[in-house]
């Protein structure tokens, strides 16, 4: 119950916020909190109560039974660090938003809403289940680009929504098509995991899979709606697509294929090193080409996730270990570069590169905050983003060595993008835009908690890594198991 | 209660005579509860009748029931969004006989049922179409009188033909192998097809949403593709496995599906994108009917109810907004008048086929369907289909939400309301617990 507790109370709270914001507006973001909170309690209550075993806790009810679906949610250290994730994300946006006056009850409800979904992916093991909350993920985003954007916001949230809806189709074809491959109609991952399935359908079902992951990861030349979307949404919006909607994708790499297409994966996955390493280089290029600081940083997650692409298709306990911490690490980098470039936003009114400048004089908090979260994207030692990177690496030598050095030379481009970002922001004189007002305490709160959260895993990863062994070590040996 | 199943049609009938008989002196207020009360009760004993006659003509089996309580549902709802000023009193009882007929032709189990059923809705069909007489409105009724007229000499053909071949009326008479049976099957194919507006034979619909009263358009949309969707369900098995049937059901099922959604893509007004919208439908219908997957009838009559909560929605919508029911007019709508925006943004969605609504799992049924038969050039279409359709709707849906917002014409009637409300309840309920629509469907197999 514990889990379905995790994807409901985000959930209610968001109806809730939604109803006590129509009473008085500032009620709705106390009971966001006191809900995604109790979100974060019931977590820390499956962690008491794991059991031993590969998975920490498995619920399944049933859900309609006649049409072989049912509830079946399971928790692991990758899902559970995922669901972590997501609950803080939820919690960091909405004490961010906290004085939002444009909408405020509908914005905190879409937020947690936001992270009801994809707490949803992150439990799921029915596929129907898991492909239910993969669309759903997409409507509270949708709203978040499309209400409260800027600029061209609707075309934005109707490319977003449009190049991740049709992904999904790819995914839900391959669910209906493992759904009705059994001697009866089972959507239960493990089930099939179980039984197998045929290789050469393995091949297919993973194409369809990885047509909804990689789009959503972004992969180029799948990338094209996230740009956009970034540079479009608000600043929590930016926020929550970078460290939470691109994680679902990574996740779903990371769990799915070897959990139901080894065998397949065993064929693809040289395709996906190679895509991979051609998204890292030209998300990491594109990234130094670009005056708009969010699109700056939209293209660096690009880069970031074709690395953890080539960490999974890679294959190796290294690799996948690195593209775990990757996960995580990007997720706290990206948040913290879009918190910091919206605040900038906020006090200037530009994100153009051109434009500003002088910060370390002006306003030296944004400063330092700044200088941290360039050095985690390009992977300065001491951060978690280094970790990720190094292991991704050493997994990679023992791929081909190849692999291994294009990530080393997309690491050197992204000191050139990350630099070029840093000196146009930080250092020089103003240019047009002087940014006079420091961090407020209620933004430097979640830059702090950004920040620890970097440094402690960069140099503690041992919590994170003990999570991740077990999802790790399942997919080396499946990956094993299948490999003729 | 030893019930044969067919009283929900006796009560229609009855309530559309009373409805006619007092029409001319009685107040609209009357008239319209006289209707809404024999669709009530018809829609009650639906759901309560037990028994299945089978008559050569009729059954009252549970897929008739089901269709009569789904068309008793579309005619309350075209009942709540009829407005005074478009409708004369007459309205109600059109509404009511054209009811009727979709639940005959639910039950049409012979020739002649089917036709006095299609018959019965389409000219209660024109008569409401008329009855603004605007322009539209009547280009609209022309349109379908015209249309309507070949598409049933053409029905009528088809079934002169198998009678000719086989001296036989019943559904039973078209598993003939005769060639000339195979020619009637095409002929009756493409009759049913005009009334459940399949490319080519669609010309009428997108002027029926635009141009008709949206009650008429509820009508069409859904009570008379029930109706057909059932009288195909029980065609289906009669019919040879890899003959006319079959192939025509495809073409025309592809040419629905990629004109319907390409020609909604560049739609400025609501109803009108609607009814290509509906027109793609239709085709996703005909695709899992051409299928041949092993639970035909389960999808089929899970898509058409899921479909019916999101048009009843939209079209009341539509029908609020009266004109003004196009991208232009339809910005802000969420922050003007949060009720019709809130539940028009949910039933857009559920078109679309997004979770928590539950157009999602009318889209697990198609592709599931088609899966599972192994036509997968049928679910690519019915794939790029829907990857097409999330534009258009999105496109709506977006504007929804614009913050350049125009003033609107006026707040929903009770009565609108009503049906906004209940269709966002089913859309929003089904939509996290499909099982018990999903058990009622299995349980009304034809």
């Amino acid at each position: 119950m514990a889990l379905i507790a995790l994807i409901l109370l985000p959930f209610l709270g968001g109806i809730f916020a939604l109803i006590a914001g129509k009473a008085e507006p500032t009620a709705a973001r106390i009971v966001a909190v006191v809900f995604l909170f109790c979100g974060v309690l019931a977590l820390a209550w499956t962690y008491q109560h794991a059991e031993a075993g590969r998975w920490m806790m498995m619920t399944r009810e049933p859900w309609a039974p006649a049409m072989g679906m049912s509830i079946i949610l399971a928790i692991d250290g990758l899902s559970f660090i995922m669901v972590a994730l997501s609950l803080a994300l939820g919690l960091l946006t909405v004490v961010l938003s906290w004085n939002a006056t444009d909408r405020a009850p509908l914005l905190h409800a879409t937020l947690c809403w936001t992270v009801a979904a994809s707490n949803g992916v992150f439990l799921a093991f029915d596929l129907v289940l898991l492909a239910f909350f993969w669309e759903l993920m997409l409507v509270p985003s949708f709203l978040l680009i499309a209400i409260w954007g800027h600029g061209d916001r609707e075309a934005a949230a109707i490319k977003f929504l449009i190049y991740n809806a049709i992904a999904g189709l790819g995914l839900l074809a391959a669910v209906f098509w493992i759904g009705a491959s059994g001697p009866t109609v089972s959507f239960d991952a493990f089930e099939v995991a179980e039984r197998g399935l045929p290789p050469t359908a393995q091949i297919w079902l993973l194409l369809g899979f990885a047509l909804a992951f990689m789009v959503k990861l972004p992969v180029p030349p799948f990338h094209a709606w996230l740009p956009d979307a970034h540079t479009q949404a608000p600043t929590v919006g930016s926020i929550l697509l970078a460290g939470l909607l691109l994680k679902t994708g990574a996740y779903g790499l990371f769990r799915f294929p070897t959990l139901l297409f080894p065998q397949g994966m065993e064929v693809l996955a040289p395709y996906g090193l190679i895509l991979g390493a051609f998204g890292t280089i030209y998300g990491a290029l594109v990234a130094c080409g670009q005056t708009d600081a969010k699109r700056l940083v939209a293209y660096t997650s690009v880069a970031h996730m074709s690395v953890v692409l080539m960490g999974i298709c890679g294959g190796v306990h290294f690799s996948l270990m690195g593209a775990g911490i990757i996960m995580v690490a990007h997720a706290f980098s990206a948040s913290a570069l879009f918190l910091l470039i919206g605040a900038v936003y906020d006090r200037v009114h530009t994100r153009d590169l051109r434009e500003l400048g002088g910060l370390q004089r002006s306003a030296p908090r944004f400063a330092a905050a700044f200088a941290l979260f360039f050095s985690a994207t390009l992977a300065m030692p001491g951060t978690a983003n280094f970790l990720g990177e190094a292991l991704v690496i050493t997994g990679m030598f023992q791929v081909n060595w190849l692999y291994a050095s294009i990530t080393l030379v997309s690491l050197v481009v992204s000191v050139v993008y990350g630099t070029r970002l840093f000196q146009r922001i930080v250092f020089g004189t103003p240019r047009k835009a002087q940014v006079t007002v420091d961090l407020s305490f209620r933004e430097l709160g979640p830059v702090v908690v950004l920040a620890i959260g970097t440094l402690l895993f960069g140099v503690l990863p041992q919590f994170l890594m003990t999570g991740l062994d077990p999802a790790v070590n399942s997919a080396v040996e499946a990956l094993r198991a299948a490999t003729p | 209660m030893a019930t044969m199943g067919l009283e929900p049609l006796a009560v229609l009938g009855l309530a559309a005579v009373i409805a006619m008989a007092i029409s001319p002196r009685a107040s609209d207020g009357t008239t319209r509860s006289i209707a809404a009360l024999g669709l009530i009760a018809a829609l009650i004993l639906a759901a309560g009748s037990q028994g299945a006659l089978t008559s050569a003509l009729l059954t009252g089996d549970a897929a008739a029931r089901f269709g009569t309580g789904l068309c008793c549902l579309s005619g309350l709802a075209a009942l709540a969004i009829l407005r005074p000023a478009s409708a004369p009193r007459e309205a109600p009882a059109l509404i009511l006989l054209a009811t009727l007929g979709a639940s005959v032709l639910s039950g049409a189990a012979h020739a002649a049922t089917l036709f006095v059923g299609l018959e019965l809705v389409t000219l209660a069909l024109i008569a409401l179409t008329v009855l603004p007489r605007s322009a539209p409105a009547l280009e609209a009724g022309y349109k379908l009188l015209i249309l309507g007229g070949i598409g049933a000499a053409t029905l009528l053909m088809g079934l002169a033909f198998a009678f000719a071949a086989t001296g036989e009326l019943t559904f039973a008479a078209w598993s003939s192998t005769d060639r000339l049976v195979a020619l009637g099957a095409a002929l009756l194919l493409a009759g049913l097809a005009f009334k459940f507006s399949l490319v080519p034979f669609h010309m009428w619909t997108p002027d029926i949403f635009s141009g008709a009263p949206a009650a008429a358009a509820i009508v069409a949309g859904v009570a008379s593709k029930v109706g057909v969707a059932i009288v195909l369900l029980r065609l289906q098995p009669q019919m040879p496995a890899t003959g006319i049937w079959q192939t025509g059901l495809a073409a025309l099922g592809i040419a629905s599906v990629v004109l319907g959604n390409l020609q909604a893509l560049r739609q400025p007004s609501l109803p009108r994108m609607l009814g290509f919208s509906s027109i793609a439908h239709s085709g996703y219908l005909a695709l899992i009917l051409a299928s041949g997957a092993a639970d035909t009838a389960q999808a089929v009559l899970f898509y058409i109810a899921t479909y019916a909560p999101a048009l009843f929605a939209a079209l009341a919508a539509a029908a609020i907004l009266d004109r003004d029911a196009n991208l232009t007019g339809l910005r802000g709508l969420v922050w003007a008048q949060p009720l019709t925006g809130a539940v028009l943004t949910l039933a857009l969605l559920s078109l679309a086929g997004l979770p928590l609504a539950v157009g999602f799992w009318a889209k697990f049924q198609l592709f599931s369907a088609l899966a599972q038969a192994g036509t997968y050039g049928l679910l690519a279409v019915a794939i790029l289909g829907s990857a097409a359709g999330l534009y258009f709707y999105l496109r709506f849906t977006v504007t929804l939400f614009r913050r350049d917002g125009v003033d609107f014409p006026r707040p929903p009637h009770w009565q609108e309301a009503a049906v906004l409300l209940a269709a966002a309840a089913t859309i929003v309920g089904l939509g996290v617990y499909p099982g018990p629509l999903y058990a009622l469907v299995t349980a009304s197999l034809p």
